[in-house]
């Protein structure tokens, strides 16, 4: 590598860490910089244990803590998060489901005990139930509108057909409309557990207060036990398979393609993730370069490697004019195909070492950026160095290494591409701009899944 | 008379200046916080007419460094609408210094984050960097302040660029689509009547002479303020930006050309239509400008309306009578009266008028009688909150201190604003709403489904 400034290389020190009573893991990042608290109370159990028919589950309890307590109906509670200042959402993914709160430093106190009573005594009123179900199903139909997102999830079903990581936190009309008070209760009985948590504290809040704070916060909740992951590794779908989202009167094309990438644990994680980089990770990006900057088909042309407890997908994401979309598809495999064939030259990977370690500091520049760094550790389970030996991991990738990554991870046999457009306007010209296309399928975008 | 402590540190630098462009005057220095002795934003002024605003945060070792220029889209003409958005796109690319795509390496290969924004009345690009690598964002912006390479393969290749943008943000998204109607029905003089990405037909038509002399106009240091928050020394911050601006000369910035908004006197209202399946409603009052004196009540009316499921609109609209799904309101931070917007979506199986009916009553209320005191406090406290979230970063800050110089001329306006809040009575907010909600003046816009393309649809993917 580069002589390269090796201050770039110094790690932040962790937040600091304990155990509250009933074994729930605490994690603090002091800064008094500003008059602010942010808060996590992080579940190792997300919309993966959904049940099958009952997709959205999972979401629903969490919408349902704000809904009623045992001393606050849904319209107090709203009005006394407001009050003081704070806020609370929920952040939910097929591993883990986290309460995200944020409150103004001085109303903390008061602020941990109304979340520590929505936490411990939600009381699931039946009405409150039945009218998040119908807010639920609202969003689904009005998520039809964003064609970014009906990409997303039409990537993921296709990629991940029949496996957790392909099906929808939001849930389906159907699954939410079939999910009652029994099903929330249970989810929450199992999964909102003091083993099966971690509590965090980023901002203005000392280590001190903090544990007193966080022992508050799940006094309540029963001590239960920590709960395996029930998502297996993913299978590859065989073949390049194209999916048509079709929409009418589309100027545009939203594009996604790819397969499964990486996993955590794989001793050619970091490699991988600096080859996609290159390939298209930043805005001078070979994908960038070849898409925007010489031709000018999309705004943005992107390659992401996503990450959770198991394999997870690559894709290239790019958004061309309905015009442009089959040529645009061809260019994006010949890219992908030279990438995998020629891999990644020296220069390159010099360039985007520099890049990927002295931009480092933006990862860890702020109090609650630090703290998800650790929260994604214990959540996840990654490696304990994943994110303080990133830069000492990336300094020490070689050409050979990360060609050898590509061509171990990444496949353009096994391709799902999915498109969002006109159908008419767009198929004929997409088929022929992919060689050895195994099948395509068309589905109408306000599709019932 | 105080005297400032730098004030010799600065007299040495002022010494050792080529010419009188490059001599710094020192302009103030204002607390940026609510306390007396929070950490002050210092203000400098060259010779050639460039502000440069200094918060020294040394809470991490990073510093943003925003360049803001005072155009946006309402200095454009009829026929070149867009150009200042264009600009975003243009000043990525080649300098007389640095051939195309070099500007990116660059601060990539440093380690650093960059990017721009354009609205109405405003331009800004910044860098964040590892603050070891200040000096570069001080040479790259500078250069391309002066020097930009504006010939036909940039604007033909960037024209396609922002094209493909246009249509992401606007033809395909209906929300995009509907927001873009509603300034060009409210707005008929003003120059807030066009979009700042610009109209498809004007972005295709912009020749290199229209952005030299755009170029030439409104990219000069005396149409600029720089922002440096970080953790670098000031010493460094002013020799480092003399030496690179110093020799840049001042341009004549032609005298605000906009013709104010004549009163609307009558109900507008326009439908389109658009594959989705439920309609929306949005509907436009004429507002004050972010510097009138209504401005802090009319957005604490906003909230008390419109922010979060405890608000009057979304308990009533979408809790209880469940016909939105989403409600919405917003009061423009414009530096010329702009809109108060109301956003809602229908649900299933209801319309637009029975949304217009619901939002109406909510209007009438608060003409009617004052907000309630407790509603008061949580708007107050949310306005608060949403103030030290966007105070959380080195870029969070240099963008707010940026933002309150450029529209009121404050960088710590936004604490300023802070204090007007928490002085606001529910009387206050009764007479904004009386004066700013008149039914007999306001733009409605309704997005309908388009049922044809529905049935299109369908018959193509069998």
């Amino acid at each position: 590598m580069n002589a390269m400034n090796t201050t770039a290389l110094k790690t932040t020190p962790p937040p600091a860490r304990a155990t509250l009573d009933g074994g729930a893991t605490l994690l603090v990042e002091e800064s008094h910089a500003l008059p602010l608290v942010s808060i996590v109370i992080a579940l190792r159990s997300g919309s993966a244990f959904d049940p099958p028919g009952k997709e959205g589950l999972a979401r629903i309890v969490g919408r349902m803590l704000r809904r009623g307590s045992e001393t606050m109906k849904a319209h107090a509670i709203e009005d006394a998060l407001d009050r003081l200042g704070g806020e609370m959402s929920i952040d939910l993914s097929a591993s883990s489901l986290a309460v995200q709160a944020q409150v103004i430093g001085r109303n903390l106190e008061p602020f941990i005990e109304l979340l520590a009573q929505l936490l411990g005594t939600p009381t699931f009123p039946e009405d409150e139930l039945s009218r998040l179900k119908r807010e639920t199903q609202a969003e689904i139909l009005e998520a039809r509108d964003n064609d970014r997102s009906l990409a997303t999830y039409a990537f993921r079903k296709a990629l991940f057909t029949g496996h957790p990581y392909g099906r929808s936190s939001l849930g389906t009309t159907a699954s939410t409309g079939s999910i009652t008070e029994a099903d929330a209760r249970a989810f929450y009985t199992r999964h909102f557990a003091r083993a099966n948590a971690l509590v965090a504290f980023a901002g203005d809040v000392t280590l001190d207060q903090a544990r007193v704070l966080g022992d508050k916060l799940l006094a309540r909740l029963r001590v239960g036990e920590r709960i395996a992951d029930p998502v297996a590794a993913p299978a590859v779908v065989k073949g390049r398979k194209l999916f048509l989202v079709d929409k009418p009167d589309r100027t545009q094309t939203q594009i996604l393609i790819g397969g499964l990438g990486t996993w955590p644990h794989d001793d050619d994680h970091v490699a991988i993730g600096v080859a996609n980089a290159i390939f298209g990770g930043t805005f001078t990006s070979r994908l960038m370069k070849a898409v925007r900057s010489e031709r000018g088909w999309s705004y943005g042309a992107y390659a992401r490697l996503a990450v959770d407890r198991q394999r997870q997908s690559f894709s290239m994401w790019t958004f061309p004019s309905a015009t442009d979309a089959a040529p645009c598809i061809a260019l994006e495999l010949e890219l992908l195909q030279a990438w995998i064939d020629r891999g990644v030259t020296g220069e390159e990977l010099d360039f985007i070492k520099q890049y990927l370690i002295r931009s480092q500091c933006f990862e860890v520049d702020t109090a609650p950026k630090r703290l998800h760094q650790a929260i994604d550790i214990e959540i996840l389970t990654l490696p304990a160095d994943y994110h303080s030996g990133y830069a000492a991991k990336v300094a020490e990738v070689t050409v050979e290494a990360a060609n050898a990554a590509v061509k171990r991870r990444i496949s353009t046999d096994d391709l799902a591409i999915v498109v969002v457009g006109t159908a008419s306007d767009i198929r004929e010209g997409i088929e022929k701009a992919i060689p050895n296309l195994a099948e395509t399928t068309v589905t109408p975008f306000d599709a019932e899944t | 008379m105080k005297v400032d402590p730098r004030a010799d540190a600065l007299a040495r630098l002022n010494a050792s200046a080529e010419s009188a462009n490059a001599k710094w005057s020192f302009d103030g220095a204002t607390p940026f916080g609510e306390a007396p002795d929070a950490a002050p934003v210092r203000r400098y002024r060259l010779g050639n007419g460039l502000r440069l605003l200094f918060l020294e945060d040394a809470s991490a070792p990073v510093v943003s460094y925003f360049t803001w220029y005072a155009v946006g889209s309402r200095h454009e003409r009829p026929g070149k609408t867009g150009l200042a958005h264009f600009f975003e796109h243009l000043m990525f690319n080649e300098t007389e210094a640095r051939k195309a795509g070099e500007f990116d390496k660059l601060l990539e290969e440093n380690g650093a984050e960059s990017n721009a924004a354009t609205w109405v009345d405003w331009t800004y690009y910044y860098e964040s960097l590892p603050s070891d690598r200040f000096a570069l964002a001080v040479t790259l912006e500078s250069e391309r302040m002066a020097k930009l390479v504006l010939r036909e393969p940039q604007v033909a290749s960037e024209k396609e660029v922002v094209a493909n943008e246009r249509r992401y943000r606007v033809d395909d998204d209906v929300e995009g689509a509907a927001n873009e109607l509603l300034y060009k029905t409210a707005f008929t003089k003003h120059p807030y009547h066009w979009p700042t990405i610009g109209w498809m037909p004007d972005i295709l038509g912009y020749t290199p002479v229209d952005c030299e002399r755009f170029y030439k106009t409104y990219y000069a240091p005396n149409n600029a303020v720089i922002i440096v928050v970080g953790d670098v020394r000031e010493e460094t911050v002013l020799r480092e930006v003399r030496d690179a601006y110093g020799k840049l000369s001042s341009s004549v910035i032609p005298a605000e050309d906009c013709e104010p908004e004549p009163p609307q006197r009558e109900v507008r209202e326009v439908e389109i239509k658009k594959p989705t399946a439920t309609e929306k409603l949005l509907v436009g009052y004429h507002g004050p400008a972010l510097g009138d004196a209504d401005h802090a009540a009319l957005t604490l009316l906003s909230e008390i309306m419109f922010g979060g499921r405890a608000s009057r609109a979304h308990r009533s609209m979408v809790i209880e009578k469940e016909m939105a799904s989403e409600v919405r309101g917003w009061v423009s931070t414009f530096h010329d009266p702009g809109l108060f917007e109301m956003f809602a979506t229908a649900r299933e199986g209801h319309q637009t008028r029975e949304l217009l009916t619901a939002l109406d009553r909510e209007i009438d209320r608060v003409k009617r009688d004052v907000v309630l005191e407790d509603e008061l406090v949580r708007a107050k406290a949310r306005l608060e909150l949403g103030t030290l979230q966007s105070l959380e970063s080195t870029s969070g800050k240099a963008e707010v201190i940026g933002f309150y110089e450029l529209i009121l001329g404050d960088p710590s306006g936004v604490f300023r604003r802070l204090d007007v809040y928490r002085r606001v009575t529910a009387g206050d907010i009764r007479k904004a709403a009386r004066r700013y909600l008149r039914d007999g003046a306001r733009t409605i816009v309704r997005v309908v489904p388009d049922e044809d393309d529905d049935e299109e649809a369908r018959e193509a993917a069998q």
